[in-house]
């Protein structure tokens, strides 16, 4: 049986990878991108905590899966708004970069 | 199936998800002849959940498994949000008859982001905390970025997009590291983990998870390092909307940072046995609220622009209420406990600020000024959004006869107290830096001479709007004690 | 045999990770996402949660990841350039996320959590680890969660037809 620490270390890995790409990339896209992975680290996280943590409850039985599945919804919406923006913007400036995007300051 | 009772305690919900739909609907059947109908549709739904809300008042019971709690604490704020909703609905009508087509679809999101606000003050789980803050996040990016052909509503929305998203990834990291310690969803279940264990890996976890939890707050409350998005957002959403972004996730954050702090984390604010897991957290909430009312008052006092300047002096008020956090202690049974304070703090500032933001409407749809050097002679173009806009900063400032004054009264009580002398201190001294910018204003409308001495007409729900707040204002300033009653019958929430 | 299984695909999930950020070619760091998504469902598969993992490949590699191709086909924002006027940037981010991964990976591994020796035994799992049990829950216990997130997806789409559709109502 593989310890729990792994899944937690591969999570925290994952996490920071995609914090770093959220805080580096200057292209909405790619900012976007991050935050994907950093909502995956979580999903590991939960599936994870789900398999090993002894439930506190009869309610909370498959509380970690349910909870990573509506990660993955709410992800998929938030992916939507991000690129309905990005493509909004497109349309009035010609440009993905946050950079660029600067009629106030930033 | 749930039943009856359960429909009728969640009947607030229901009702504006009802409405939403319902504005949808005759949207897209009727088009162009109900254009004019659809935001009274709106405001029906905010005063028929402020009914429903108000018929179930008192009630103190926990639905659905333990993860929607509908108390005392929870109604306070379903009042705050359907108030805010008619006043906010009132004002957008005239401001978006010029700007957008897609009036329907405005009301809709706008109904469902006040829904949301309502989820938000009863959740009493991880999982719903997370589904409904970002509930509220999704429909004040879609709002932020509603006008699609301005510029600066697009760029407003994408920055306060990225910022939002980002956040709440990080919050999110924290809330499943908490499910993970103490291996449930409900705050009461967490709670009751937290206090068996005297594991110090545990001790260490929890704290480092709810620093994350807190990074998504502060978000949320517009608190320093996570404030940027806020002057952005406000200067470029449409109008009403950064009424509502100054006010909604605010009202908001603060409700559930309570939530958790006072159910799933008690020992942060009673005194516990030795393991008391996070009693770091208080400090550091200190530090923040210090820098960050000092940062917004001080940049607040350079801005030229009234909207900036506002969304500056919103993130300074954030630091005031934080010092009601920092300060909450409920034991005993002391007229300052820190969360009355914060209550009272939060109603007096969701009024004057949305009555603040009125007056910006108000003479941007009549003449786009938005400009503070513009607003020179205002007294005599618009002698009562003048008037009114004295109060309102009064208010803000905390000068009494307003209720801005009840409110920072309670809060600093609260810091004495508990023996947060500095924090208090800290506090006077930067509601004292805030009245030279409120009063900057003041002056250009009052001792200016105007440029053009045309009057500005006001639009008659305009001119309702701002009469409602100010007067909401004045009123529990002068009898105050309903509020003081409200804010004593929500601290029913923590046993 | 199944930590072999877990250090294959760990690795690869954050080796395509790290291309995710590194690659300056968006379509690149596309590709690299859409491998660390279905590493992450072996990995589910191997947590005995093979409907996150199924929920997992058609979502996020399904649908997530071909919005994200169809935006960048869309728009070709072409390639990130690296210096910039935010130069601090690229070094801040690094230093954020180096500390926040030592001080994360630091507490978890020293982490000893209540039974963290899994605590499902195989006929346990069979009994509850499955679709059925997951739409159960859905509809009773998670019955708030779920039609919240339906009035939810409803409010994102008419939202997100608004900003992006083409010609402005008249």
């Amino acid at each position: 049986m593989i310890p729990l620490n792994f899944y937690l270390i591969l999570a925290a890995a994952l996490f920071c990878i995609g914090l770093f790409g959220a805080l580096a990339r200057r292209n909405a896209i790619g900012i976007l991108i991050g935050i994907e992975l950093m909502l995956n680290a979580v999903n590991i996280n939960l599936v994870a905590f789900w398999r090993y943590i002894k439930p506190a409850g009869a309610t909370m039985d498959l509380a970690g899966q349910i909870f990573a599945l509506f990660v993955i919804t709410l992800a998929a919406a938030e992916a939507a708004i991000g690129l309905a923006l990005v493509i909004a913007i497109y349309r009035s400036r010609d440009t993905v970069n946050v950079e660029d995007v600067n009629l106030m300051k930033w | 199936m749930p039943d009856a009772q359960t429909l009728t305690l969640i009947s607030p919900e229901l009702l504006l998800s009802i409405f939403g739909l319902l504005i949808l609907l005759v949207d897209v059947i009727w088009r162009e002849k109900s254009q004019s109908a659809l935001p009274w549709l709106a405001i029906l739904g905010f005063a028929l959940a402020l009914a429903a809300t108000l018929y179930i008042w008192g009630s103190n019971i926990s639905l659905f498994a333990g993860m929607y709690m509908v108390d005392m604490f929870s109604l306070f704020f379903k009042v705050v949000a359907s108030l805010a909703g008619i006043l906010i609905t009132l004002v957008s009508i005239d401001y978006l008859r010029q700007r957008t087509p897609y009036r329907g679809e405005f009301f809709a999101i706008f109904t469902f982001s006040i829904l949301a606000m309502m989820l938000v003050a009863s959740s009493a789980s991880l999982l719903m905390i997370y589904l409904s803050i970002e509930f509220l996040s999704y429909t004040s990016y879609l709002l932020t970025g509603f006008l699609r052909e301005d510029k600066k509503s697009n760029e407003a929305a994408i920055k306060y997009f990225l910022y939002g998203a980002v956040t709440s990834a990080v919050m999110l990291y924290g809330l499943s590291l908490l499910y993970g310690v103490t291996g449930s969803l409900n705050l009461t279940d967490i709670a009751a983990a937290f206090s068996a264990t005297v594991d110090s890996t545990v001790r260490m976890i929890a704290l480092v998870s709810t620093m994350l939890v807190l990074a998504g707050l502060g978000f949320k409350i517009s608190l320093v390092p996570f404030h940027q998005w806020a002057p952005d957002a406000y200067e470029g959403a449409p109008t009403p909307v950064t009424a509502f972004l100054s006010v909604g996730p605010k009202a908001v954050g603060f409700a559930a940072l309570l939530r958790v702090a006072l159910t799933a984390l008690p020992q942060w604010v009673l005194p516990a046995p030795p393991p008391a897991p996070v009693k770091e957290i208080p400090l550091v909430l200190a530090v923040v609220s210090i820098i960050t009312m000092t940062l917004g008052n001080l940049i607040a006092l350079r801005q030229t622009n009234v909207k900036r300047l506002l969304a500056y002096s919103s993130i300074a008020q954030a630091g005031y209420m934080l010092i009601g956090v920092v300060a909450v202690n409920l034991t005993g049974n002391s007229p300052f406990s820190g969360l009355n304070g914060i209550l009272i703090y939060l109603f007096a500032y969701l009024f004057t600020n949305l009555g603040a933001f009125i007056c910006v409407i108000a003479i941007e749809n009549a003449t786009g000024i938005v400009e503070i050097p513009e607003y020179a002679g205002l007294v005599k173009r618009a002698p009562l959004v003048a008037a009114l806009f004295v109060i309102f900063f009064l208010s803000l400032a905390g000068i009494p006869p307003t209720v801005g004054f009840i409110g920072k009264f309670f809060v600093f009580g609260a810091a004495l107290r508990e023996g947060w002398l500095y924090l208090a201190a800290i506090g006077v001294i930067n509601s004292v830096i805030s009245v030279f910018y409120y009063f900057a204003v003041v002056r250009q409308a009052f001792f200016e001479a105007p440029k053009d001495a045309t009057p500005i007409r006001l639009a008659p729900l305009v001119t309702l709007s701002l009469v409602v707040s100010a007067a909401l204002v004045l009123a529990f300033a002068i009898y105050p004690q309903p509020l003081l009653n409200l804010a004593a019958w929500s601290m029913g929430m923590v046993k | 045999m199944d930590l072999i299984v877990f250090y294959l695909f760990a690795t690869l999930a954050v080796i395509a990770a790290l291309g995710v950020v590194a690659l300056r070619n968006p379509v690149h760091a596309a590709l690299c996402l859409a491998v660390v998504f279905i590493s992450l469902a072996a990995l589910y598969v191997l947590l005995s949660a093979p409907f996150v993992a199924a929920a997992q490949v058609m979502i996020y590699a399904g649908a997530i990841l071909i919005l994200f191709v169809f935006v960048i086909m869309l728009l070709s924002p072409g390639v990130d350039q690296g210096a910039g006027a935010l130069k601090w940037q690229r070094p801040l981010a690094a230093v954020f996320g180096l500390a926040l991964a030592v001080e994360l990976i630091l507490v978890l591994a020293s982490a000893v959590l209540p039974a963290a020796r899994g605590q499902y035994t195989p006929e346990r799992l069979a009994q509850i680890g499955d679709v059925q049990a997951i739409g159960a829950l859905l509809f009773t216990d998670f019955l708030l969660p779920f039609e919240i997130t339906s009035l939810l997806l409803l409010v994102a789409m008419v939202g997100v037809i608004v900003l992006a559709k083409k010609r402005v109502r008249s």
